[in-house]
């Protein structure tokens, strides 16, 4: 079958861009890494990617496809080629490019590294017998194990656009992976560590690490257990932890969230007189609801002693989380939005290529 | 008509009390009957869950279970935030027998129904913007816009992650744009129409969420957009409220005025004034009423 690409090259010696179209005669079953390796043998030898294991478990072949981090030995491409779509290929983002599909890593290993990643037992030697984790405990990081550090989550995180120096998806599911390990014994110094000013409160739930991740790891609810498991451990002078705290007190007391107490609480008082002239500003607009008489939920009450019988059933931090292999699944897309839609048009997110669909599998086999 | 429990949530209760009210008054005439929650409270936004993540599951339960009590099958959002909490608890509650038996017995020993896992939970963009709710904004929406551009902003978690909410492609959304141009205007193309908005950490960490909010508002600007409309009210609240801040930090004043999905629909509806609100945004959306009113 043909199959039709543009790329994105990039020389940084001469610091030029541009997008070059290639055709190729490729095997029904290809992927777009093997598309690549065809490309580089047979049209233009000087194209620059990585890679290494081609069966998605060595992490080196991220790059984008319109848009979005994928890792290129995971996209079949035969539904793509055959819906004449061209995709648009290039290099990760949030990282510098060396050339062409080859982005710098170094920033990436050096949140990696920040995190200590290398489990610091404390634990007494449990003697003749084996030291057992049990199956639960495990679950509360299965997901983070799953991490091959790709980097695809890192690439579109909205956080690190804004903020270079965030540690971001990868590093903070990798730091999970060693808080949530009951082996380890470094877990109030390592969630002190990722607190700080480009730590944990600095995700903005964009939500984008969990659509990218090829391996189902969810970096962002790695985050939300971080965050869950400081809070349980006091670690929570971060106004961003004091603002998700405000949330809980407000839920408990009044039902619904006092906005308007909102930000002494999140900034602290003296911060928060600098913020008066804005507020003045919304107040105008009833932005600000007055703050008294609190809006005050019917049944309030019940809330409250939800809140108090769920703290004494020993769910608290991380464990609170629904682990296990239900939360692994993904649901079927409704297609709800578009019934028409040609799931691999223009600009369509490619779906995995499953074997036995389709005619693709049948000729490539004769 | 279709009768569906409707979820306010905090934001549209107080201080976007505009997208409550225009919602309400433009319901009828999409096909919807509300029936308003009372006994609810927040969903803890993303902020429960990431402090006391047992408590956030309760929580949402608790307003799934008043929910299937109204005894209708679907609950109605108006709120990204809220559409995200409640689906993850309900697809978490219905996939595991163990844990939903758990919560249901604190549900009843607090005194509130317990939940089956009969609801399923639809945004209100949703609703009207695919089969029969479609149709009949079609038909509700005969004012027109004139031809008004308006750049669609989804916002982040009416799309990601794509296994909880999953109504359409999060890549390449196009509910609001259908919506747009049933309403008789032209949407325009923008690529941060799918990104963050920041509000999450805007009071946390101001510089980096300003860095984010700053995106869609350029970037629609720059298209000729008149207007921004959004499905979520938080993101309202960032890109209405927080604009000023950018022209403090950035000296560049856009005055692009945003609009909640309710009240875009409701204007090619022919909602009045006092159905709409539009005294109630920080940025001046009189450029568009005099737009409209030409
Ligand atoms: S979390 Fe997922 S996307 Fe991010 S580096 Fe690990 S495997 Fe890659
Ligand atoms: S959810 Fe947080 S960590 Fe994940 S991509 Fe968005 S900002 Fe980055
Ligand atoms: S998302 Fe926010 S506004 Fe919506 S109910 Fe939850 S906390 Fe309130
Ligand atoms: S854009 Fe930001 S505020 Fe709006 S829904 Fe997404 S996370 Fe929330
Ligand atoms: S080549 Fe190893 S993950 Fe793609």
């Amino acid at each position: 079958m043909q199959v039709a690409l543009k790329i994105w090259r990039f020389d940084a010696v001469a610091g030029e861009r541009k997008l070059v179209d290639y055709e190729i005669d490729a095997p029904e079953w290809v992927t777009l890494l093997d598309v690549l390796d065809l490309i580089k043998d047979q049209v233009d030898g000087t194209l620059a990617y990585r890679k290494s294991c081609r069966m998605m478990i060595c992490g080196s072949c991220g790059m984008r496809m319109d848009g979005a981090a994928v890792l290129a030995c995971k996209i079949r491409m035969y539904d793509i080629a055959q819906s004449g779509h061209i995709p648009v290929i290039s290099a990760m983002g949030n990282m510098p490019i060396v050339k062409d599909l080859v982005t710098d890593m170094q920033p990436f290993w050096g949140k990696i590294r920040a995190m200590s990643p290398w489990l610091q037992p404390g634990y007494q030697d449990p003697g003749e017998k084996e030291f057992v984790v049990s199956e639960e405990q495990m679950d509360t990081i299965h997901k983070e194990s799953l991490c091959i550090m790709c980097g695809c989550c890192v690439s579109e995180c909205n956080s690190m656009e804004s903020d270079p120096e965030f540690l971001g998806p990868a590093a903070l599911a990798k730091g999970m992976r060693f808080v949530g390990d009951v082996r380890d014994h470094a877990t109030v110094e390592r969630l002190q560590e990722y607190s700080g000013q480009h730590g944990i409160w600095d995700c903005t739930r964009c939500y984008f690490c969990q659509e990218r991740c090829p391996k189902g790891v969810d970096p962002r609810d790695a985050i939300a257990k971080l965050g869950a498991e400081a809070m349980k451990e006091g670690i929570d002078s971060d106004m961003g932890a004091k603002h998700a705290k405000w949330f809980v007190t407000s839920s408990k007391t009044t039902g619904w969230l006092r906005e308007t107490e909102l930000v002494p609480k999140t900034q602290g008082v003296a911060r928060s007189l600098k913020e008066v002239k804005f507020a003045m500003g919304l107040l105008k607009h009833g932005k600000v609801p007055p703050p008294i008489p609190p809006h005050v939920a019917k049944d309030v009450d019940e809330a409250r002693a939800l809140f108090d019988l769920v703290s004494q059933q020993g769910r608290g931090g991380a464990a609170g989380i629904v682990q296990g292999e239900h939360a692994l699944e993904r649901l079927e897309f409704e297609q709800g939005g578009n019934p028409d839609r040609d799931p691999f048009g223009e600009g369509s997110f490619p779906e995995p290529f499953l074997p036995g669909q389709g005619e693709g599998e049948e000729e490539a086999e004769s | 008509m279709r009768t569906v429990a409707y979820y306010k949530g905090c934001l549209a209760s107080l201080s976007a009390k505009e997208l409550d009210i225009s919602t309400q008054a433009l319901a009828p005439k999409v096909g919807l009957e509300l029936v308003e929650l009372e006994r609810v409270t927040c969903c803890g936004a993303g902020d429960i869950h990431e402090a006391e993540p047992d408590y956030y599951l309760h929580l949402n339960a608790r307003i799934l279970a008043y929910a299937e009590e109204t005894g209708s099958d679907t609950l109605m959002t108006v709120c990204n935030v809220c559409t995200l909490n409640l689906r993850q608890a309900n697809f978490q509650l219905k996939g595991d027998a163990a844990l939903l038996e758990r919560v249901n017995a604190n549900l009843v020993s607090v005194g509130a129904p317990a939940y089956s896992g009969g609801v399923d939970v639809q945004h209100f963009l949703w609703l009207v913007s695919a089969g029969e709710g479609y149709e009949l904004l079609r038909q509700a929406a005969h004012k027109g816009l004139k031809g008004l551009k308006i750049a669609p902003f989804y916002g982040c978690q009416i799309l990601r992650p794509s296994k909880l909410l999953g109504f359409e492609d999060p890549d390449k959304p196009s509910s609001l744009e259908r919506i747009i141009e049933a309403c008789g205007g032209e949407a325009i193309d923008y690529p941060a129409k799918i990104k963050c908005c920041g509000f999450p950490i805007i009071q946390a960490r101001e510089d980096v969420a300003l860095g984010e909010l700053i995106q869609p508002i350029e970037q629609a600007s720059e298209a000729g957009a008149d207007a921004i409309v959004t499905p979520c009210p938080l993101c309202h609240l960032s890109l209405d409220a927080w604009q000023s801040k950018l022209r403090e930090q950035t000296g560049r004043d856009f005055r692009m005025p945003i609009l909640h999905l309710s009240q875009l629909i409701g204007v090619a509806a022919g909602l009045d004034d006092s159905e709409l609100k539009f005294k109630r945004h920080v940025v001046s959306v009189a450029p568009v009423v005099e737009h409209l009113r030409i």
